[in-house]
């Protein structure tokens, strides 16, 4: 701030505060406004952590705050709580709510939740192109009348009327809505507002509501804000409530507010329909999740991916970064270079020698990993965009449900494929506790991120079909394996599958390149670095006689029991890095004729199931704690060792020819 | 008690004609009746049963009078095992009490309500009535579980019965509550249904909770 108190003229909020459902493109509002890039999506429920910008307006700043998508602000998940949260943490903030123009219903419960909060709002109803396109658009002129709040009708992705969004937001005031909620309930509202100290951050009638409605999420507020005998008394009430009205406080408490909304959205009315084109649109919709072109379909879609990442990405692309740039140019010049400039071996070896940080870490970097994982992140960008992921949720529902999940597991677990660090993240979208545990534990000793599927699926392809169709049972395999004994061994509930279906749209190229490029940016600057580290680290192992110790040390285990050459022990060492990284180390040493077709296949298999890489195990540790970041690795590096030993024994034991 | 105990006892002559013979033998065998053997012969008495041959038969009276308690009774079973999803202990026990005090018109509703269902939850024929005769074009029952409901049918939620609170706040989050439109869209590989410009995808233990009726 710039100490100026303008109080009469601070017609400008300092913070502004995102809120709406899911999926209705808050995060594009967010985009339009700050000009940031945050990840936009059409999958319900993609943004699980608030996400801070500013824009200027006229020489002031304003923050603008992003919020995970809510079908309630009383709280039901982890990213609801975040956003209910964040409105009692920012007091004296001015809200925008987002709202879906084709699903008004919906958005006007959260509209009357905020009304009861008593804080500033604006309403920004998005997507009215979608709702006229079926005909659905409520007529939104008088909007802004019953409500008392200034409205703005938008088409956010395309730009259209987000550009007086902040000539909109100091016209924010606070709702006239007030919906009675019967005389019983009622009572016990102003007997609970009284209890509630009179400066709360937010009204004080949505808190009592929520309390009235058996929300404990709110507890640690109250421990704080509120004597203990006092919290017995609103225990009281509520109490006397429940003996009046039944349990389902909320439950009743929501029937009021629908049929507020009902009357209100009777009382706008519905614009004049055009034309309602049941287009390709709904068509590929339908079939992408049917019970029999769903299938097909996901086929199709699966020999896409293969062709456009496996086949351009890590295959023409990757030749031509490696074989071309780096290898036949830059490479030979970094050493050029530094023969003539560098007097000293050692540093000589440092930058372009076997373990070299150019010749090795960047060239793998630049060369391998990024136009893998940039292919992969622009193909899952378009199934995101498009709304075929949800789709796909639909597709393997059932299947899920064995491993202890449900159909929403299916972005982390695919997003995985890209970047399993990023995808331990997002593992947030899922409701309960026991969900994320087994996805995270199936993301970090299964899913192989696209960098590493492509330097494995380079040489498998080298070794032959029947050893690449072994890989992936056996990855497969384990992974269902372990998915299924979690689900048992794992203490806690599944939740619920009901997942909003957004509807097919035409990804926009722009928003597509934009979330590539920062995906990208995300991977590398987590990557790189750990590269370097690896490089380095081996290179004084190397200079140090390290490697070799530890060559000797692990010989049983490497050489006796996978029977793999010495030399794989460094490349493993590398693999706690990075298991891409590892990878590719062992895709130089097959190079370098080290490794038969047998020890190839043993190794993959056991590098594929450590821990990605020491991102995703800190990232473990991030969202789940210490103690169960250490037990999934004790888990998964001595089984990965495990699963590599049985597989060898077998393949020898049976004399199967790879 | 003596017309409860009746009932019981033309419930059971009922009964043992569908898998049996009814005998004085098999009736005072199969019966929980305190003295059946006086029952009978009230029964008799009335002109309900007939005692002169070895297998016991029901007059005229007697047969009309046993059908509308079988009736009442397994439709009070449908009622309570499907709606309610009781256990069929309680089942049994409530629907005992059902077959004596439902009045003929409240039997009508119900079994209109339940779609004139041809057997009860254990596989045995209810009787039909005049009811079930007169809707012969609409066999489709009133209300059924959202499961069942006609692929794209418009369709009108009457109750939820969730599992849970969470759930049922949840559902009406989603503006799925009771009195909204509503259009069952597929059934595999997972529910797919309709509110509005709303599609949602839920499982079946949710599908199985929501009931809806025609519109």
């Amino acid at each position: 701030m710039t100490g100026e108190t303008r109080k009469n003229d601070a017609d400008c909020p300092e913070k502004v505060i995102l809120v709406g459902n899911p999926n209705v493109g808050k995060s594009v509002v967010f985009g339009r406004l700050t000009g940031r890039y945050v990840n936009v999506s059409n999958y319900p429920g993609t943004t699980v952590e608030i996400t801070r910008g500013e824009v200027r307006d006229r020489g002031r700043l304003i923050e603008i705050i992003d919020t995970p998508g809510v079908y309630s602000l009383h709280p039901m998940s982890e990213d609801e709580r975040v956003t209910r949260d964040i409105l009692m943490a920012e007091p004296g903030s001015t809200v925008l709510q987002v709202c879906d123009a084709k699903n008004l219903r919906r958005s006007l419960m959260i509209t009357a939740q905020l009304s009861e909060m008593c804080l500033p709002m604006v309403v920004v109803v998005n997507m009215v192109d979608e709702a006229r396109e079926r005909g659905v658009m409520p007529r939104i002129e008088t909007l802004g009348a019953e409500i008392g709040v200034p409205v703005l009708g938008t088409v956010a992705v395309r730009g259209k009327g987000t550009d007086r969004l902040l000539a909109l937001l100091p016209g924010a005031r606070k709702s006239c809505v007030y919906i009675d909620y019967g005389e019983v309930i009622e009572g016990a509202v102003s007997e609970m507002e009284a209890l509630i100290p009179e400066e709360s951050p937010i009204g004080r009638r949505a808190i009592a509501l929520m309390l009235l409605s058996g929300d404990d999420s709110l507890s640690s507020w109250l421990a704080a804000a509120i004597s203990e005998g006092r919290i017995r008394e609103m225990n009281d009430v509520r109490n006397r409530l429940v003996a009046h009205v039944g349990e389902n406080v909320a439950y009743l408490v929501n029937q009021k507010r629908l049929q507020w909304t009902e009357r209100l959205l009777v009382r706008l009315g519905i614009e004049e329909a055009g034309k309602s084109p049941h287009g390709l649109a709904q068509t590929i919709g339908r079939w992408s999740m049917d019970p029999v072109y769903g299938v097909p379909f996901l086929l199709v879609v699966l020999f896409v991916a293969y062709g456009f990442v496996g086949l351009f990405g890590a295959g023409t692309l990757v030749d031509l970064l490696q074989n071309r740039l780096f290898g036949d140019a830059l490479i030979p010049a970094a050493k050029r270079v530094s023969e003539a400039i560098i007097p000293w071996e050692i540093l000589r070896d440092f930058l372009t020698g076997d373990y070299g940080v150019i010749s090795m870490a960047l060239s793998y970097a630049v060369a391998i990993v990024l136009p893998i994982v940039g292919t992969f992140f622009f193909f899952f960008g378009i199934l995101e965009d498009s709304g075929y992921l949800p789709r796909l949720a639909v597709m393997v529902d059932r299947i899920f449900k064995r491993i202890g999940c449900n159909g929403k597991a299916v972005l982390p677990l695919v997003l995985g494929l890209g970047c399993d660090t990023m995808a331990t993240l997002t593992a947030r979208i899922l409701e309960t506790r026991k969900e994320r545990l087994i996805v995270t534990l199936l993301l970090a000793l299964g899913i192989p991120c696209s960098a590493q599927l492509g330097v494995i699926l380079g040489m498998l392809g080298g070794v032959g079909l029947l050893a690449t169709v072994i890989w992936f049972g056996i990855v497969v395999g384990v992974i269902v394996l372990v998915g299924y004994l979690a689900a048992k061994v794992l203490p806690g509930e599944s939740s619920d599958f009901i997942m909003e279906i957004p509807p097919i749209r035409l990804p926009q190229l722009g928003n597509l390149m934009v979330k590539t490029m920062a995906r990208i940016e995300w991977y590398l600057r987590e990557a790189v670095p750990l590269f370097v580290v690896g490089t380095v680290l081996l290179f004084v192992a190397d200079r140090t006689g390290a490697l070799g110790f530890i060559e000797r040390v692990s010989e049983p285990l490497i050489v006796r029991v996978l029977d793999l050459p010495p030399k794989t022990a460094g490349v493993f060492l590398i693999g706690f890095l990075r298991r891409d990284y590892g990878a590719a180390g062992l895709y130089r040493m097959a190079q370098a004729g080290m490794l038969t077709h047998v020890q190839v296949l043993v190794s993959l298999v056991t590098m594929t199931l450590f821990i990605p890489c020491l991102a995703n195990f800190l990232v473990i540790i991030k969202e789940h704690g210490m103690k169960v970041a250490i037990a999934m690795a004790l888990f998964i590096f001595p089984f990965a060792i495990f699963v590599g030993a049985v597989v060898n024994f077998a393949i020898r034991h049976f004399g199967i020819a790879l | 008690m003596t017309e409860y105990g009746q009932d019981e006892i033309l419930e059971l002559i009922w009964s043992l004609r569908e898998s049996s013979r009814p005998t004085r033998e098999t009736i005072l065998r199969n019966t929980q009746e305190e003295s059946p053997e006086s029952l009978l012969d009230e029964l008799a008495a009335g002109g309900f049963v007939d005692l002169s041959s070895d297998e016991i038969r029901l007059t005229k009276t007697g047969e009309e009078r046993a059908r509308g308690i079988i009736r009442r009774h397994r439709l009070a079973e449908v009622l309570l095992a499907n709606l309610f999803d009781l256990e069929d202990s309680q089942i049994e026990n409530s629907a005992c009490k059902f077959e004596h005090v439902l009045s003929e018109a409240v039997t009508e509703s119900v079994c209109t309500f339940l779609g004139h269902p041809p057997v009860c939850p254990h596989g045995k024929a209810i009787p039909r009535s005049e009811c079930c005769d007169k809707i012969r074009t609409e066999i489709l029952p009133l209300v059924t579980r959202l499961t069942d409901a006609g692929l794209g049918d418009n369709v009108r939620i009457v109750f939820i019965t969730p599992k849970s609170r969470k759930r049922l706040e949840k559902l009406s989050a989603l503006g799925i509550v009771p009195g909204s439109r509503i259009r069952l869209l597929q059934r595999n590989p997972s529910y797919v249904l309709q509110i509005g410009e709303t599609t949602v995808a839920v499982d079946r233990d949710i599908t199985d909770e929501i009931f809806v009726k025609r519109t």
